[in-house]
């Protein structure tokens, strides 16, 4: 019997597989000499027609293609996750390639192709299909790491996140080749079912250990997150932005699958893993940051730091976990979107990334300071903005669970992660500039700042209807 | 007259007022010093209103104001005073509106400075009023932070140094707070952060000894630190040197307060078993705060760093006050609270105008001061003279009742505390005698007395408050005992029921 295929449950994903390939026609047709931007805007709109069209999916619930894809909240949640993210990413690029002409083109489809594999990723139910949309997105960004290629850094980056994904990816189709030899499957629900019904044995241990260990080269979790700093650093920042919000997130939504679907009735063995984990990860980034001179590996660190107050959530193993973790990267993403945009603009005038060329921010341009100050502030954790709500409600869920030394843990990482962000801070406000030219910052831009600070402050004090957004996103899983 | 939703207001009218002043250019300097003085303004006299028409005879909260915030985990704002707020908000009332007159002297990068300030205030006006536990803590973080910039950007000396040391201690002492607030919110298992309610079901069901016994020395080291308890007051005496005026008036003033605070609603209310157990250990620590930040404060040079370390030393009367756990010693805690406030500020002020003109605040440089400046050398005689306890300001009766609360309890205790009188009278009249009397040093023959009446405006309104609640304690201690005496009542419930 061939089975039913319900395509308006897959009907985001093929919309961005048409656009994508519209613009890939677009691309050719057009004079390669056109100076305009014309892929870029195409993109743009696409992307908020899709927006739109993604609200109008919110109640849609079932599996097709025989189970392998399904649409829940869980994947609503995210994929809405995804295209917000994207629409920043998007402005970045097309400040950043400004002096790329043409070959930006190529860009914008490798960010339509990475937007594809993250979707899929979301509403992955196989393991199969799961490696499938993790290669998309991977594939594409190892592409665009090493898109600048005059730039060595760019190279580098791009080598290593080839080498280090390669071999994730590796460990990755290795680890489901045990399951499937332990259950016969790799479908979710059936592998979630052998699950229930057996004690833990070593080959789905095996199994799962590989797995996760692909997992947290995604999310950047020690010892996993190698790579990071580097490719931070190296890779053209709109990359850097997607990979420490897209990617991470992209991560996140599997472990949730995971450890709070599949494997969830063994939350008692994982959950001391996951903890330790959190609390190993969270450390090692906080305290690499405090040395850090380059505001992208700073972040890239401070990314390392989040990654283990997240993983928080992962550990708690409660409804209020995932909805905490689900919270937290809404607010990491205007936050850190927010960071990384200002970390454009300052490039394109000052072609610097270097914490010491920050100096004196707040007298060139006001509004770059003081984005820049509650991005850092909210990434510490400071209400009333995003972060603060988001640590409020890891550290709840982790009590909550029993674990109080890793909310004790996590209450030191906020500490330390306080000191060197504020030690940007206090080159960006007080010490003097080198020179006290302005950084012009053009009023489209402006527009987009002002948006991310909304939303920064909109989700820091408003919390109740995010929290309940991502509260509802989990309810609809198997929890 | 009536004022709907005046607590709230409080919070909007400044909230409001930075909205307003991120968008005017920053180059409309008298503008945003308007806007700035009545965004401060305005809630003083709300919060004399609200003082005034708090209706001690029934006690308990008035003006509660409640909404539903976060619903899943039973976050509400949820706003109300009793005695011990509502004479709180009184006291930062004045020292904001104190504070923000004195910011006349800041010259440059004008609109930040009072966006911060006025983010300092909201937020400490936030802590004061909220009778949920996770806004309190919110506000709480908010008036905590701004110090950051405000002492980095327009301090002296080793600013970025003790701005960092600041923030770090406050940060690091209130996340061991909140984790002890979350363990606390998990036992009960209530699911809400209401005060009201939690209190209600704990007068019934008190929480298991053993839980308290942990969860409680967690809330006073957590809060403590923002008290400056020792050993972990060297944030402070640094941070107030190094901080402009204002932010050093409003900080050592009113934002340490915040800590006691914290202390009487979460540790003493909600778990008064603990208390019994823990508080003889928190007036020792007493003990070593007064002398032991006295005797340093005596061998400063540097006023501010004098002041600082005398503001430590007070603290621990303040602490000793906590410890005793009946109503002299309570109602003594917050009048102090008060007292103490107005007197840090005023002394920060004083010292602030002098440090404008002579950029030096070493005792060795000054000199003869009181012949060029006599109305600034009064005021901070008669500051000095209120700081070591003499009979007619505010702080004597708040000592004279700590002491005498204390008495029963810790003996030996409280016979040092009035050493600790006789230290901080040695360092005042020291400072006195160095800096306003004696030889004019011609460096100085020019100096500015306070001249016009909207100079002398910040002085004379905090000395007029030491006088009068000094002369006439009652004016503000029915408040107060309104408010101390129903929850040294459920101390003795509690206890009771615990034998």
């Amino acid at each position: 019997m061939f089975p039913i295929i319900h395509w308006n449950l897959f009907s985001l994903e093929s919309l961005i597989t048409l656009i994508l390939v519209v613009l890939i026609v677009v691309d050719i047709l057009l004079p390669k000499t056109e100076r305009k931007d014309w892929i870029g805007t195409l993109s743009f709109v696409g992307l908020l027609g899709l927006i739109g069209f993604w609200l109008t999916q919110r109640n849609l619930v079932g599996e097709t293609f025989g189970g392998m894809f399904i649409m829940d909240s869980l994947a609503w949640f995210f994929k809405g996750f995804f295209l917000v993210a994207m629409v920043f990413v998007f402005v970045m690029t097309q400040q950043f390639f400004k002096s790329l002409g043409s070959r930006r083109n190529e860009f914008y489809l490798l960010l339509w192709l990475a937007m594809l594999g993250m979707c899929l990723i979301a509403s992955s139910a196989d393991f199969l299909l799961l490696f499938i949309s993790i290669e998309i997105l991977t594939i594409s960004l190892y592409v665009m790491t090493a898109y600048l290629k005059s730039d060595k850094h760019s190279l580098e980056a791009g080598m290593k996140y080839l080498i280090l994904g390669a071999l994730a990816s590796g460990f990755f189709l290795f680890g489901i080749s045990f399951l499937y030899g332990a259950t016969h499957s790799t479908r979710f629900a059936a592998i979630e079912q052998y699950v229930s019904t057996h004690s833990m044995n070593p080959m789905i241990l095996f199994g799962l250990v590989l797995i996760f260990s692909a997992l947290g080269f995604k999310i950047a979790c020690v010892p996993f997150s190698l790579w990071v700093p580097d490719v931070y650093q190296g890779a053209p920042t709109p990359v850097t932005a997607l990979l420490s919000v897209g990617s991470k997130a992209a991560g996140f939504v599997i472990l949730i699958r995971l450890f709070f679907g599949i494997f969830s009735s063994w939350h008692g063995q994982w959950h001391l893993v996951l903890a330790g984990l959190s609390a190993v990860t969270m450390c090692y980034g906080n305290l690499a940051a405090i040395f850090q001179t380059n505001i992208k590996r700073l972040l890239g660190y401070s990314s390392i730091g989040h990654a283990g107050y997240l993983l928080m959530g992962a550990a708690a193993g409660s409804v209020l976990g995932a909805s905490a973790i689900n919270f937290y990267l809404l607010g990491y993403l205007f936050t850190n979107l927010a960071a990384f945009l200002v970390i454009v603009l300052f490039f394109i005038t000052v072609k610097s990334d270097e914490i010491a060329d920050y100096a004196g921010l707040s007298q060139r341009s006001g509004l770059l300071a003081g984005v820049l100050l509650l991005a850092l502030v909210s990434l510490a954790g400071v209400p009333p903005l995003a972060g603060f709500f988001g640590k409020f409600i890891l550290l709840l869920a982790t009590v909550q669970s029993g674990l109080v030394w890793l909310a004790f843990v996590a209450a030191i990482n906020i500490v330390i992660s306080l000191y060197y962000y504020l030690i940007v801070v206090k080159r960006i406000y007080v010490d003097k500039p080198r020179t006290t030219s302005p950084i012009p910052v053009s009023l489209s831009m402006r527009l987009i700042l002002v948006v991310l600070i909304v939303g920064i402050v909109g989700i820091g004090i408003f919390q109740g209807p995010f929290l309940e957004a991502a509260m509802t996103a989990v309810k609809g899983t198997h929890l | 007259m009536i004022i709907p939703h005046p607590l709230s207001w409080i919070l909007l009218l400044p909230m409001a007022a930075v909205v307003f002043l991120f968008i005017i250019p920053s180059s409309q300097v008298s503008l945003i010093r308007r806007v700035a003085n009545v965004a401060v303004l305005l809630p003083f006299l709300l919060s004399v209103w609200v003082f005034a028409a708090y209706d001690s005879a029934v006690g308990g909260f008035q003006f509660i104001e409640k909404i539903p915030w976060v619903v899943p985990l039973g976050i509400s704002y949820h706003l109300g005073i009793d005695g011990i707020n509502g004479v709180l908000i009184l006291l930062l009332g004045f020292c904001s509106f104190a504070g923000v007159l004195v910011t006349q002297s800041v010259k440059e990068r004008v609109k930040e400075y009072y966006i911060l300030f006025l983010l300092m205030t909201i937020g400490t006006y936030g802590a004061f009023l909220s009778l949920d536990i996770f806004f309190f803590y919110f506000f709480h973080e908010i008036a905590t932070v701004p110090a950051f910039l405000l002492i980095a950007i327009w301090g002296s000396g080793r600013k970025e140094y003790g701005a960092m040391k600041l923030t770090l201690y406050l940060t690091a002492g209130a996340s061991i707070a909140l984790i002890a607030l979350i363990v606390l919110y998990n036992a009960l298992g209530l699911g809400t952060f209401d005060l009201i309610q939690i209190h209600q079901h704990l007068v019934n069901h008190p929480l298991p000894i053993e839980v308290q016994n942990w969860i409680f020395p967690l809330i006073v080291v957590g809060f403590g630190i923002t008290l400056t308890l020792w050993p972990f007051y060297t944030w402070a005496p640094i941070g107030y040197a190094a901080a402009p005026t204002s932010v050093s008036m409003l900080h050592s003033g009113v934002l340490k307060k915040m800590g006691a605070y914290a202390i009487i609603r979460f540790a003493i209310l909600l778990m008064p078993q603990a208390a019994a157990t823990w508080m003889p250990v928190v007036a020792t620590l007493a003990v070593f705060n007064i002398l032991y930040c006295g005797l340093i404060a005596l061998t400063h040079r540097d006023i501010k760093y004098i002041l600082g370390y005398s503001s430590c030393s007070h603290m621990g009367y303040i602490l000793l006050g906590l410890a005793c756990m009946n109503i002299i010693g309570l109602s003594g805690v917050v009048l102090l609270m008060f007292a103490h406030g107005i007197m840090a500020a005023l002394a920060f002020a004083l010292i602030g105008s002098i440090d404008d003109q002579t950029h030096t605040r070493n005792l060795d440089e000054l000199g003869g001061l009181a012949k060029s400046m006599p109305f600034i050398a009064t005021c901070f005689a008669m500051t000095a003279l209120a700081s070591a306890g003499v009979p007619g300001f505010a702080n004597f009766v708040a000592d004279i009742m700590v002491l005498l609360g204390a008495w029963d309890h810790y003996r030996w205790q409280t016979v040092l505390a009035v050493l600790g009188i006789v230290i901080t009278a040695v360092y005042m009249l020291k400072t006195i005698r160095l800096a306003f009397q004696g030889p004019l040093n011609p460096r100085w023959n020019k100096l500015m007395d306070a001249q016009t009446s909207l100079q002398k405006l910040p002085f004379i309104l905090l000395l007029t408050a030491l006088i009068v609640v000094g002369c006439w304690p009652s004016l503000i201690l029915k408040n107060i005992e309104s408010g101390t005496k129903p929850i040294l009542q459920n101390v003795r419930l509690t206890t009771l029921r615990g034998q």
